[in-house]
Formats: structure tokens, sequence, C-alpha cells
């Protein structure tokens, strides 16, 4: 039996003795209660600006590589400015912090660019390799290192498994449309106070609604019986996420109408047919697992 | 660093010192250990970041001793380089190789502190004002929380791949034993001799290791698991030897010396020789105080092909732990 060391989306399979593991670490990766608030206090729209502009800085330089990647980026960010508040930041401070997230992301994923490829997005400043070390251990010295986040990715396996799917290409399917909704997700705001493992039942409710109605109830009472789940706070997220679950299956060409969405490289992605969009997120998850087979062998 | 205040040396990890020291703001004890970050053209190494991150996340099993927080030391901070070695007790060891202080990117993990290791409390039963066995309800306990952590890590695509009695710390009054000095095997390289030129047990070492195969698994660790239960049976080593050649005469001794049949592949090991014929003796007469389940479970940890080894999370559901009280776990 060979391992996957390096996958930092740490996943529940057939080997986790303990399930509770991950549902009890999965709130220190996550942004602060303070943090959250003051993204959505109305009279202070400049934390969710700062948070806007550095989102779309990472859209940027991502815009070519595996979307977990930005997703893993944006994470640290979170949480990074859950501990610095950020005053009015000079554009080149959100861009360097954008930059060294990105690059401890591609470090963490071990996906294989320089400091340089990162920064060619045309967008501006380039920063020396000194400038992002000091950055990236900043960045590392608030998350006390925390890296591997718990993310809703780790709960997909585990939640699929309760959902006992006998057709190989639905549950694939299911999958793959839970990853975008997630994906998704991480630009409404609303969603960010959810623990990853509520998000990642969420999505894969909204999944199964859309791709196999008949069975939604089914699924909906599997999951809300696990134990890890408080079933309010699901059907509470599930409610919430419709926003994200439709902009991305239904009206994707009017993203920028949502005010509160930052311009995202993943909208471009929903930019296409159903069809395609399945099949967008289905190489995504192809293209994980063949990442790993590679490394096992 | 300056919040740490130094008391002593308490061992000497494979990967650098360990100090036993003292959070000045709150008292608590903590160990210190001491790891060098080497930079590079592209920032913080991948290996360094990928593998503290994962004992960051390891390290919140109860089973594994805690990483309370990690502090870097930037090398071309001349104060706070200078604060450190003056944290590392002056010993004038710094083995950064230039001079102390000279700025050199340290890292250093905070874990918590037990009061005891396993080996100590093994020496406690055999020698001093009063030897006695250690009791077989207390063998269970610390066998079983002992592959609970295993079969966290390995859960985890982490090996071990040194686990010996100093490894696994021990809380005396609460009953507690905690995987130690884990996880940082590819980033920092595991060495022969450890800094002070200690050689490196070898007593632990799974036969696959010492023969020098090129690619071993969990069950290394699961090897080093049964000669840590044994050691608790016996009050001493099961396999002392000291050399790699010794070593292997010792397993071989009590098991029988490996065939083809046992082990497919074994005599095409890169360090294979011909060695001595020897028939396998009974083992159970090696732990004698141990009954026929604690028997059972050991001959599984020990098995020759790696493949037919016991996994830890198998382990735990042997009948070796039926009469253990599991709900307090």
């Amino acid at each position: 039996m060979d391992f996957d060391l390096e996958n930092p989306l740490t996943n529940f399979d057939d080997r986790f003795p303990d399930k509770t593991f991950l549902f009890l670490v999965e709130s220190d990766h996550m942004p602060s209660e303070k943090y959250l608030a003051g993204l959505r206090s109305v009279g202070c729209s400049d934390d969710l600006s700062v948070r806007r502009d550095i989102v779309s800085l990472i859209s940027q330089l991502c815009c070519n590589l595996d979307p977990t990647l930005s997703y893993l980026a944006i994470n640290y960010v979170d949480r990074f400015l859950s501990s610095h508040k950020l005053q009015r930041p000079k554009p080149w401070v959100l861009r360097l912090l954008a930059v060294s997230c990105v690059a401890l992301a591609a470090k963490m994923l071990k996906t294989e660019i320089s400091l340089a490829d990162v920064q060619s997005d045309g967008g501006g400043f380039i920063f020396d390799a000194h400038s992002i070390q000091r950055m990236e251990l900043l960045v590392l010295g608030t998350l006390q290192w925390r890296m591997r986040s718990i993310t809703p990715f780790c709960f997909i396996s585990f939640f699929v498994s309760l959902l006992k799917l006998r057709d190989p290409p639905l549950r694939q399917a299911i999958r793959a449309r839970a990853s975008e909704i997630i994906l998704k997700a991480q630009n409404d705001i609303k969603l960010l106070e959810f623990k990853p493992s509520i998000t990642a039942a969420s999505a894969l409710l909204r999944a199964s609604q859309e791709l196999c109605p008949l069975q939604f109830a089914t699924f909906k009472s599997d999951i809300s019986s696990c134990s890890f789940v408080n079933k309010d706070i699901l059907l509470h997220c599930y409610n919430e996420m419709q926003d994200a679950a439709t902009e991305g299956f239904e009206s994707a060409l009017d993203v920028h109408s949502s005010s509160d969405t930052p311009i995202n490289v993943l909208d471009h992605h929903f930019s296409c047919s159903d069809s395609e969009m399945t099949n967008v997120a289905a190489s995504t998850v192809r293209s994980q697992r063949s990442l790993k087979r590679r490394k096992t062998q | 660093m300056e919040k740490y205040e130094k008391l002593e040396k308490v061992g000497e990890g494979t990967y650098g010192k360990v100090y036993k020291a003292k959070d000045k703001a709150t008292g608590q004890l903590v160990a210190l250990k001491k790891t060098r970050l080497e930079m590079d053209e592209e920032g913080v190494p991948p290996t360094a970041l990928r593998e503290v991150s994962l004992l960051q996340l390891l390290s919140q099993s109860l089973y594994v001793v805690r990483l309370l927080s990690v502090e870097h030391v930037d090398g071309g901070s001349k104060r706070k380089a200078a604060a450190a070695a003056a944290a590392e007790g002056g010993g004038g060891e710094a083995h950064g190789g230039g001079a102390v202080g000279g700025g050199k990117p340290m890292l250093y993990l905070v874990f918590e502190y037990l009061d005891t290791d396993l080996k100590k409390f093994i020496d406690s039963h055999r020698k001093g004002p009063n030897p006695r066995p250690v009791p077989a309800a207390t063998v269970q306990n610390f066998l079983y929380q002992l592959l609970k952590g295993v079969a966290h890590c390995h859960s985890h695509g982490v090996l071990h791949r040194d686990l010996k009695p100093q490894n696994l710390l021990v809380d005396k009054e609460k009953g507690i034993l905690k995987i130690a000095d884990l996880g940082l095997g590819r980033a920092f390289t595991v060495p022969l001799k450890s800094y002070t030129h200690e050689v490196v047990t070898l007593w632990y070492r799974a036969p696959e290791v010492l023969l020098g195969s090129a690619h071993y698994s969990i069950g290394v660790d699961m090897w080093s698991v049964g000669c840590i239960f044994a050691e608790m049976v016996r009050r001493q080593a099961l396999f002392p030897g000291d050399s790699e050649f010794q070593q292997l005469l010792h397993i071989f001794r009590l098991l029988g010396t490996p065939t083809e049949k046992q082990w497919p592949g074994v005599t095409t090991l890169r360090d294979w020789h011909v060695y001595p014929q020897w028939e396998p003796q009974n083992l159970a007469r090696a732990v004698p105080s141990l009954g026929p389940d604690g028997v059972d479970l050991l001959s599984k940890m020990l098995k020759y092909d790696p493949a037919e080894r016991i996994s830890a999370k198998a382990a735990l559901d042997h009948p070796f732990f039926d009469s253990l009280d599991k709900s307090q776990f």
C-alpha cells in the first residue's frame, strides 16, 4: 500500500479509523467570527472591498490553474485577514498578500510554478523573492503553519458514501457539481460562516436536487441523520446556498449583476452550457485523481 | 522566542536538540525543538511547508504530542537570533555551522511537555528501588493508545519510521501515552547519527529496512509497535542489536531465518546475505507473562512479510483488547 503523503486536502477514505477527527478540527481552518461580522456589516464596507480586491487578484493570478489552488489561497487570505485588519491598504500590499498566498497554496498542492510564473499576469508590481518570502512567513506565522486547510472538499467523499449511490456516472456527476458549487460558494460572504462539512453537505444536496430530484428527499434524510451534522444548520446553509448554486447553473452570463460577487475566474468557467460545466468539474476531479495515481507509482 | 525560558536539555531528537522550557507568560511547561529552515529562491521550501503543516494537523489528535506553536526566527535579525542563541543556553553548540547569532533562519516547534517517556517508564519498573512488572492493564492500555496514534498517522499517509519507547511520551498520573518526534521525515532526512553522534537505535527497525528494501510502508511502524509491545511485557528490549548485522541475527534467532516461502522476494533484497539457518522459536517463551491473545497479536505484528503484517486499524479490533474499556478513548 502506498500513500498520498502530499495531498494537503485530507480526505476520508476506507483507511480512516477515526471519522470524528476532521469534524473536530475543521473549525481551526475557518475565518473568525469577528472578521465575518466585519464583512457583513453595512456601514463598514472597507473589509468587504479589501476581500473583494484580493479575491479578484487571486483569480487573475490563478486563471489557468486548478481552481482548488485559488480556493486554498483565498482560504489563507480569509484566515490571515481574521487576525490582521488592513486599514486602507495600498494596492501593492494587497497584491503582495495575494501573490504570497498563491505561492503558498501552489507549494502545498505541489503545483510546479515559479514565483515569476505566478506574477506573469501583467497586473503591475513584480515582487522580488525576498519580499514574497517575508510575506509568506508573516502569513505562516499568523496561520500558525496550519496550511493543510480542512476545506469542504475534504468531506465530499464521506458524505457521498452516505448516499448509497449505485450508479457511478451519477455519483461522479453529483461530486463534480457539488465541487463547482463549493468553489462558487467561497465568493458569497453569507456562506463563509458555515463549517466546511456543512458547506460540503449542502452543496451535495444542491447538486442532487439538480441532477436527481426524485432521490433528493432520501439524500436529505441520509445526510441529516449523520451524527456529525446539525440538521437545522444544514438546512439554513442549504437555503443560503441557493444563489451560489443557481448562479452557476442558470444565469452564468450575468455574474456582473451580483454586486457582492467579485469577478472571478470561476465565473468564466461557468459561462458555458450545463454539460460543459459538468465536464470542467469532472475533468478537475479526474486530473486530481491522475495526479494522485502518478504520485503513488 | 523571548516568550520561553529554557530550563534544561531533555533530549536529543533525531532532528536536533530538545529543551524543556517554560512559557514566561503562563508558566506552562513546553518542549522546544529547533530545526533549520533553509530558504531558497522560491521562498519557504515546499517540503518544510508541507511537513510542518502536516505535523500541525496530525498533532490535533489526542494520541500525538500537541504542537502548540511554530515560531520562526529570522536569521537576518541579529537581535532575535541573539535572543534565540541565549535561549539555547549558550553551549556554543549551535549546529548552524556559523557563529552563534550569525543568522540562519530557524524554526522552533513548541510542543506540550509530558513528564516522562515510555523508556524511562519501563526502566523504572525494571530497576530502581521497586522493580515490578508493568501491570497487564497498563500494557494493554498503552498499546491501544499507541495503535490509535499510529492508525491516525497512517490514515493521513504518514509513516513515523522511528517509533521507539523514547519517542512515546507518557503522563503517568493520567495514564496517557502520546507519539512524539513525528513526521519530519522528508524535509529533514533521517540521519544515521544524531547530532551528538549517538548511534540511532536499531532495536525497533523492521527487517525490510535492515535488509535495504527500497520500498517500505506501514509495516515498518507495525514492526516497531510489536517490539515496543514485547518490551513493555519483558521490561527489556526484544531485539537489542548493536549493528545492522547483529540486529538481523537477533531477529532471526527468535523468529527463524526468513525463507522465500514465508517472505517472497527476501533473498533479492539489497543487503541480503547468506545467514545461518535458525528455526523459529516459540514466541510465547520470549514474553512469558503474556496471554495467548497477546501472543497472537504480537506474532501478527512480527510477520516477516510486510504485506502480511497486521495494520494498526485491524490491531485495534484484535481480541487482545476485548477486555479493555474502549469508551474511555
